[in-house]
């Protein structure tokens, strides 16, 4: 189902956002020999801000239509921040068997650069552009000194410590045990060993989390050909899917330390000791712990646990995030969905050099996004059934 | 109720520093970001009340830019049972007792939660 894929990745791209997306929509092409005539399905995920640090709300598919010069039949922005990526697969493959469509291009990605450079977070971008909310309810929300999503998510982490006496070494854990992974990946930016006290005396961006819990913002596209053509790479097919979206402004929330990923795993509704390599949402250490909770890994509250008592490198019992995550390739755009689809597709094609999981034949995905956590997506990949 | 008409009652009791909620008549559902209808029941039978401002910390994050502390940034359960967010003028932790005020900054409004000693 998917016969091409390609990225890039840098700390900071030069060019223009359109210019890198069309490379690497190139890139992903020539893996599939396809030419971009054939394709007649288009998906983007979009933020504003990190397309050169501008906002594009006016027909977005269009404007990346018009400059890869494809005419699709169908073209949709997938507006689930993080967890994108996955839900655009998804309904690709879903077109695809539908005779919908014959080749659909999905592309995640653009610049952080623009947006980090000027103090801001992708979740603040009502500071930096006028005319913009991020709420319904900003005239109550928005007058706070905050510095989301890394605040929201640093209450979390202060109420599953306060309830669940999980510890900072154990989320800083996740942090070391995912540098192990990234440490021989050729694509990750990070590959110097760390140790759980080097996490602990990294600057506290918001406390309790540290800057080496945190994703590096960066430049980079991701782009995925959803086609039923058979290709040089693996036939595989979705073995699972849910997703789950809970809107609330977390407040509002019966309990902050749910995700919806309790939900989106619930849909998907598969066996997890069949599978052989995790790929979750990292956009924090405290992410990651959320999730081996949520999908049922281990009971709730216990995800400090988990790393302690588990093997969650390439070579490990548990394989989670095998190329480091995006906590170590970098987060384009502010979305790490791109990152964990291509290590799963590595993965599954036995192309990950340094950190290959041996024997793969089922990968379990879920994204979060939102600085809110209000999207989570479960994917489970592997070969057709 | 028209959606104009909370936000002029509510302006008015943030106005005087303090906390604005609704309350719904038919499901007994509780809160503070304001809808027109009940997000819980859709019920348009709604009241706006002045909450006594104490409550409890829920969760708290001290917010650093380069090393210094730019706010405190949390939540606030209140006692009629609403939830909201706010900064706090200090330092708390999860559970102590807070009271809520409010202010204006530019066109928008910052709760505070000051601890109660
Ligand atoms: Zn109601």
């Amino acid at each position: 189902m998917i016969s091409g894929f390609a990225s890039a990745i840098y700390k900071k791209y030069e060019g223009s956002a359109f210019e890198l997306m069309a490379d690497v929509v190139s890139s992903a092409l020539d893996m599939a020999k396809m030419k971009k005539e054939e394709i007649d399905g288009l998906f983007i995920t979009y933020l504003p801000g990190v397309f050169d640090g501008l906002a594009y709300p006016h027909f977005f598919t269009n404007q990346v239509s018009q400059y890869l010069g494809i005419r699709p039949k169908f073209a949709e922005v997938s507006d689930y921040g993080g967890a994108s990526a996955l839900a655009m697969l998804y309904r690709a493959y879903k077109a695809i068997r539908a005779n919908e469509a014959e080749n659909v291009l999905c592309i995640i990605g653009g610049k952080g650069s623009e947006i980090r450079l000027r103090g801001v977070t992708v979740d603040s971008m009502d500071k930096l552009h006028s005319g913009i909310s991020l709420t319904p309810f900003d005239k109550f929300f928005r007058g706070l000194d905050e510095m989301n999503p890394i605040s929201d998510y640093a209450l979390v982490a202060n109420r599953h410590k306060k309830v669940f006496k999980s510890t900072d070494e154990q989320r800083a854990l996740i942090a070391v045990k995912q540098r192990f992974n990234a440490m021989n990946n050729e694509r990750a930016l990070y590959r110097d060993p760390l140790t759980v006290e080097e996490v602990l005396k990294s600057p506290i961006i918001s406390e309790p989390l540290h800057l080496l819990e945190a994703v590096y913002p960066v430049d980079g596209f991701h782009a995925f050909i959803v086609s039923k053509r058979q290709s040089q790479l693996r036939d595989l097919d979705v073995l699972a899917y849910g997703e789950a979206h809970w809107p609330e402004i977390p407040a509002e929330l019966n309990d902050i330390v749910y995700t919806p990923a309790i939900e989106s795993s619930k849909r998907a509704n598969f066996n997890l000791s069949k599978v052989d390599a995790f790929q979750l949402y990292d956009s924090f250490t405290i992410t990651v712990m959320l999730q081996v909770e949520d999908i049922g890994l281990i009971e709730k509250g216990k995800g400090g646990l988990f790393f302690e008592e588990n093997d969650t490198s390439y070579k490990g019992n548990l394989p989670i995030n095998t190329g480091g995550g995006s906590l170590n390739v970098g987060q384009p755009a502010y979305m790490s969905g791109g990152v964990i689809l291509e290590e799963a597709l590595l993965q599954l094609n036995y192309m990950a050099k340094g950190h290959q999981v041996n024997d793969v034949n089922v990968v379990f995905l879920n994204g979060i996004g939102g600085w809110n956590r209000s999207h989570s997506v479960t994917l489970v990949l592997g070969e057709k059934k | 109720m028209k959606l104009s008409e909370i936000y002029s009652k509510y302006e008015e009791v943030l106005s005087k520093g303090n906390i604005p909620y609704i309350r719904c008549e038919d499901c007994g559902y509780v809160f503070f970001y304001p809808r027109h209808l009940c997000p819980k029941c859709n019920s348009s039978k709604l009241e706006i009340l002045v909450s006594t401002g104490r409550g409890k910390v829920y969760a708290s994050t001290k917010v650093f830019r380069k090393n210094e502390v730019i706010g405190i940034y949390g939540i606030v359960e209140l006692t009629e049972g609403f939830r909201v967010y706010c900064n706090f003028k200090s330092d708390v932790e999860i559970g102590d007792e807070v009271m809520m005020s409010s202010i204006k900054v530019g066109d928008k409004y910052k709760l505070l939660a000051e601890k109660v000693k």
